[in-house]
Order: C-alpha cells, then sequence, then structure tokens
C-alpha cells in the first residue's frame, strides 16, 4: 500500500515538473515569436466595437458586458490556437516523437503550454479596462475584486482543460485551421460571449449549461457589474468541474488517439 | 543481460487502396529476430528501406510491431511502454528535433524536465552534458545558428538527458566534420565503458568497423548477418589477402602457380592482390614477392563495406521495399 502510494506521489512529482516546464516553455516560445500574440492587438478593437455600441444606445450600464466579452474571446482564441497549432508545430518541427518518447505524459505537457497561453491572454481585460476608460471615458469598477480574480483563474484552468480535448483531436486530424475557424462563433453563441444566454431561444439554453465558458461569461458578467453574485462558489465549482471533465476527457482521448497513431505508424508525419 | 531481444518482427504500413480496390501494404520489418546485449555497441547497417528507422522507433515506442514481440531490459515495449521510456534514450536522424527558437541550454532544460529531473539535478545534468558534447561555450545561441554537425552534438545530448540505458543513435554522425566525428566515436566508446547499450544506425562503415562489437546487416526488414565487424569478413572470403605494388609487374609470373594461391587480382594499374588459402602460402607469396621487389605489402580481409555490397547487393540509388 505504502509503495503505490509513493508510486503515485513519485508520478505526481513528475507530473508537477512537466507541467512547470511546459509552461515556461511557452513563454519562452511565446516571447521570441509574438506572432502568437495575435489576440492581444485584437482585443482592444472587439472592446472600441462593443462599447461603441453601448455607447451609441446610451447603455452605460451595458460597459461591463462590453469589457467582458471581448476577454472571453481572447481567451478562447488563444486556447483553441494554441491546442490546434501546438501539435501540428511539434510535428513540423520533429519534436513530436522526441516528447512522445519520454516518460512524461503529453496531456500534462499540453496542459502545462496551453495553460500559459491563455494566462497571457488575460491581459486582454487589462487592456478592454483601458480601452472603456480611455476612449469612452468609462470606468468599469471591479466591486468584487477576489470574485473576480476566482472567475479568472478557474476561467484559465477550465480553458486549458478543455483545449487538452482538442488537443488530442490534432494529434489524429492535421486540419487543425479549419476546426479552429468553425470553432469560434457557436462557441461564442452558447457561451453568451456576444449576447447573454437569456436572450437566446429557449430550446438553445440547456446547451449552454454544458458550455464551461457560458458559466464563466455569467460570473465576468455578474462579478463587474452586480451588487451581489448568487451562488459564487456553486457557479465556480461549475467551471471547474466541467473544465476538469474536459480534461479528463482529453487525456483518455490522448491516450487512445497516440495509441491509434503508432499502430497507422503517422505520428511524425506533418 | 539481453538488453534488446525482438522475435519474429513484423511491422507493415498500410498504403490505403490501389486501383483495384485491394488493400496494399509494405512490409518494413519481416519477422525480424534480433538481440542486443548489455553493455555493447550495435551496428544496424543497412540501405534505406531497410527497416533501420522502424526498428529504432519500436523500440523507442512511438511504434508499434505489427505483431512478434520486443523487450527491451526484459520490458515489452507494447504493455511496459513507461519502463522501456525510462530507459532508453533516442537521438533521431537529421535536423529536426529541435526547438530552433531556443538556446541549447534552454532546449535541455525542457527535454530534462520531461524525465522528471528536479531543478538542481536538471541544471547540472545540462552543464555536464553541454560540456561532454563540446556546445558549453555556445550554449547561450539559439538553435537555428548551429551549424548541422552542432546540432546533431546538441540531438545527441538530448538523448542522454534521461541517462538511459540503452541509447538509439539513428544515423548520428550525419552532417558532422571528420574531426567531430572522430570525436563522436571517442564519445560512443566512453558511453560504452559506463555500462551503456548502444544499437547504432549508419551507412558508414568505417565508423561501424570502429565502434561496433556487434554488426547486424539488414535489408528487407529481415536480418541477414549478426556478427562481430572483423568476424563478417569470413562470410565473403575465408582466404587471406596480400596486397602490393608492382609497376613493371615484374612481381607476377609464377605466383599462380604456387601451392595455396587461388586468385590473382588487378586492383588498378600496378596494384595487385593475391589471395591465399592458408598462412604458410602467405608466407611464401610475401617471401617471393619481396625477392621480386614489390612495394607496398599489405596483408587484408574483407572489409565491411566488401560484406555489404556483397550480401546486400550494389544496388545504386534504388531505395528497398
Amino acid at each position: 500500500m505504502t509503495t503505490v502510494r509513493t508510486m503515485h506521489m513519485a508520478e505526481l512529482v513528475r507530473a508537477v515538473r512537466t507541467f512547470a516546464a511546459s509552461f515556461r516553455l511557452q513563454c519562452l516560445m511565446m516571447r521570441r515569436s509574438p506572432g502568437d500574440l495575435a489576440v492581444l492587438v485584437t482585443a482592444p478593437f472587439f472592446s472600441l466595437m462593443f462599447l461603441s455600441m453601448t455607447e451609441q444606445a446610451d447603455r452605460s450600464a451595458l460597459a461591463p458586458y462590453a469589457v467582458a466579452a471581448p476577454v472571453l474571446i481572447a481567451v478562447w482564441s488563444m486556447s483553441l490556437f494554441v491546442a490546434g497549432d501546438l501539435i501540428s508545430k511539434e510535428r513540423g518541427n520533429g519534436t513530436l516523437e522526441g516528447l512522445v518518447a519520454t516518460p512524461a505524459s503529453l496531456s500534462v505537457m499540453v496542459l502545462g503550454r496551453i495553460c500559459a497561453a491563455v494566462t497571457l491572454s488575460v491581459f486582454a481585460f487589462v487592456e478592454t479596462w483601458l480601452v472603456a476608460w480611455l476612449c469612452f471615458g468609462v470606468v468599469v469598477r471591479l466591486p468584487h475584486p477576489l470574485a473576480l480574480l476566482a472567475t479568472l483563474a478557474t476561467t484559465l484552468l477550465a480553458m486549458a482543460g478543455t483545449a487538452t480535448m482538442m488537443a488530442a483531436v490534432f494529434v489524429l486530424a492535421r486540419s487543425a485551421r479549419i476546426f479552429q475557424n468553425t470553432l469560434s462563433y457557436p462557441v461564442y453563441l452558447l457561451a453568451g460571449v456576444l449576447v447573454p444566454v437569456s436572450f437566446l431561444p429557449g430550446w438553445l439554453r440547456p446547451f449552454t449549461r454544458v458550455v464551461f465558458l457560458s458559466w464563466c461569461a455569467g460570473l465576468l458578467r455578474d462579478s463587474l457589474a452586480r451588487p451581489d453574485i448568487p451562488d459564487l462558489p456553486g457557479r465556480l465549482t461549475a467551471v471547474l468541474v466541467l473544465g476538469a471533465a474536459g480534461f479528463g476527457a482529453g487525456r483518455l482521448l490522448m491516450r487512445r488517439v497516440l495509441w491509434r497513431v503508432r499502430v497507422l505508424g503517422t505520428l511524425g508525419q506533418a | 543481460m539481453t538488453a534488446v531481444e525482438a522475435v519474429a518482427l513484423r511491422r507493415t504500413y498500410d498504403l490505403g487502396r490501389g486501383r483495384g480496390g485491394g488493400q496494399r501494404e509494405v512490409v518494413a520489418l519481416h519477422a525480424l529476430d534480433f538481440r542486443v546485449d548489455e553493455g555493447t555497441v550495435h551496428g544496424l547497417l543497412g540501405p534505406n528501406g531497410a527497416g533501420k528507422t522502424t526498428l529504432c522507433k519500436i523500440l523507442a515506442t512511438v511504434l508499434l510491431p505489427t505483431s512478434g514481440g520486443v523487450r527491451v531490459f526484459g520490458n515489452d515495449v507494447v504493455s511496459r511502454t513507461r519502463q522501456v521510456r525510462q530507459s532508453v534514450g533516442v537521438v533521431f536522424g537529421g535536423e529536426r528535433g529541435l526547438y530552433s527558437r531556443l538556446t541549447a541550454r534552454q532546449n535541455l532544460h525542457y527535454w530534462c524536465a520531461l524525465y522528471g529531473l528536479p531543478r538542481r539535478a536538471l541544471l547540472a545534468r545540462t552543464e555536464m552534458l553541454l560540456a561532454r558534447v563540446g556546445l558549453s561555450e555556445r550554449s547561450d545561441e539559439k538553435v537555428d545558428g548551429f551549424s548541422r554537425g552542432m546540432k546533431q552534438r546538441l540531438h545527441l545530448a538530448r538523448g542522454l538527458v534521461g541517462d538511459p540505458r540503452l541509447l538509439l543513435l539513428d544515423e548520428p554522425t550525419t552532417g558532422m566534420d571528420p574531426v567531430a566525428a572522430r570525436d563522436f566515436r571517442l564519445l560512443v566508446a566512453e558511453l560504452r565503458a559506463e555500462g551503456r547499450t548502444i544499437l547504432l544506425t549508419t551507412h558508414d562503415m568505417a565508423e561501424a568497423e570502429a565502434v561496433c562489437d556487434r554488426v547486424t546487416l539488414i535489408d528487407g526488414g529481415r536480418a541477414l548477418a549478426t556478427e562481430h565487424p572483423r568476424a563478417l569478413g569470413a562470410l565473403v572470403s575465408r582466404n587471406e589477402r596480400i596486397e602490393f605494388d608492382s609497376p613493371t609487374a615484374d612481381a607476377l609470373p609464377g605466383l599462380p602457380a604456387l601451392p595455396g594461391v587461388v586468385a590473382v587480382t588487378t586492383l588498378s594499374p600496378g596494384r595487385y592482390r593475391v589471395e591465399t588459402t592458408a598462412t604458410e602460402a602467405t608466407k611464401a607469396v610475401i617471401g617471393l614477392l619481396l625477392d621480386r621487389g614489390a612495394t607496398s605489402l599489405t596483408t587484408t580481409r574483407p572489409g565491411l563495406e566488401e560484406v555489404y555490397l556483397k550480401l546486400i547487393g550494389n544496388r545504386g540509388m534504388e531505395v528497398g521495399r
């Protein structure tokens, strides 16, 4: 029993080291490749567009919504972009086979790298907040800073977990770009990023409950705009559970997909 | 102990359906039986498409066998993948396989971390490996500015990050200059002295003769022969050979008639080879040649290159299937 526990502990330590090293690697890679941070360039423009609409309609109370939306778009776009490109770049670089040949888990490597990317994407929040203040003179207040931080942190974790599942698909399929382009707007819609889910047709709403980003969007808006946040712990838990489910499914899928490509002999084929 | 043991190992690649609708496949390994003893340097020689890289990939666990079994230090590569990965280091050939936008040191830090090394050990291992492959002074330069030979050295260091018991080297000296290739051979000897097992695939006969304890010739996914590089010569000829220069051919008359002489051949203008069946005959031939003023006398046996060409054949640019 003790031996089994020691083995599990050793595995955990190894996974943490792999995660930390992969997080650091991604930061180094993105520093050397500024193009990977394109979402931070587009986020202020989204913010400008949404704030123009709310200000034009004389609905300043919706400013927090216009600030939150580009942040969620940036986080989702970044994770989708990194998850899609990560595997194909490793393939093209000839490193994918070497990574798989190490004792480390590819899922944990991917998780660490996507976490790094989505963490950087949170700077979009600072950008959009500044756009609201500098361009429209709207100061979006932060009435629940701790709730906001908790929301952003759980969003990042859930996002990275879900993106791991997408990365697993990209090991098998090599058309990541089509997948990336196709998946963006349906998710924005189902997550209530552009339009709150309460505005969507009734039959569509049940689907939004299984999209973790819909919980994040609600929490983010509430933490910026409402005097109180109903059921904060429960909603944060929902985000984490859905993110963990995504990561669990990603791990399982990654294992199966890796087995499949080892059978086919296509692991290293760019 | 046996480091690697493959029994009836078969690997095929599916090529999809042909024009007639039938499934097409190419056989890369054809019921291969193969064994590498622990602590030895084992060479794998064969033409392009012989199955060398496929075998390396199966041992590295990035490819599954279609049938048959392979064990690395007793661990099955299919069912005990993690144990195999912990004991194997891989150096695939070519320039790819490194993060070219990062420095050599950053590359090794990452690969070390994937083997679970704690921070202090990771730093020490990285410095040791950089020194070992002669890249310490260039360790903070980005890899995309490295020459091909320097990349190969870094590949080698990367293969050693996990302190492997078995090191798979898939054409590791490709692109290295002669000095670097010589240093590489010395490094292989050091690694062997440390008790590591090395499986080396190469086209370079001189390299194989210089560093390998045993060599397997492979073609069409089948092992043709496994022997010590020098013993392989016996597969081509058991005769002893005397090569010499005689610009005016004065040394030649009567040679073929001597007891034990089986052949006299012209290698190039003024250069000849005599083959004998026994050492006594060789002595007699050498004595006669010296009396007749022959120069540059050497006694030889068939080299690995000759064995390779004899067993595998000279197929020019053709790639095996």
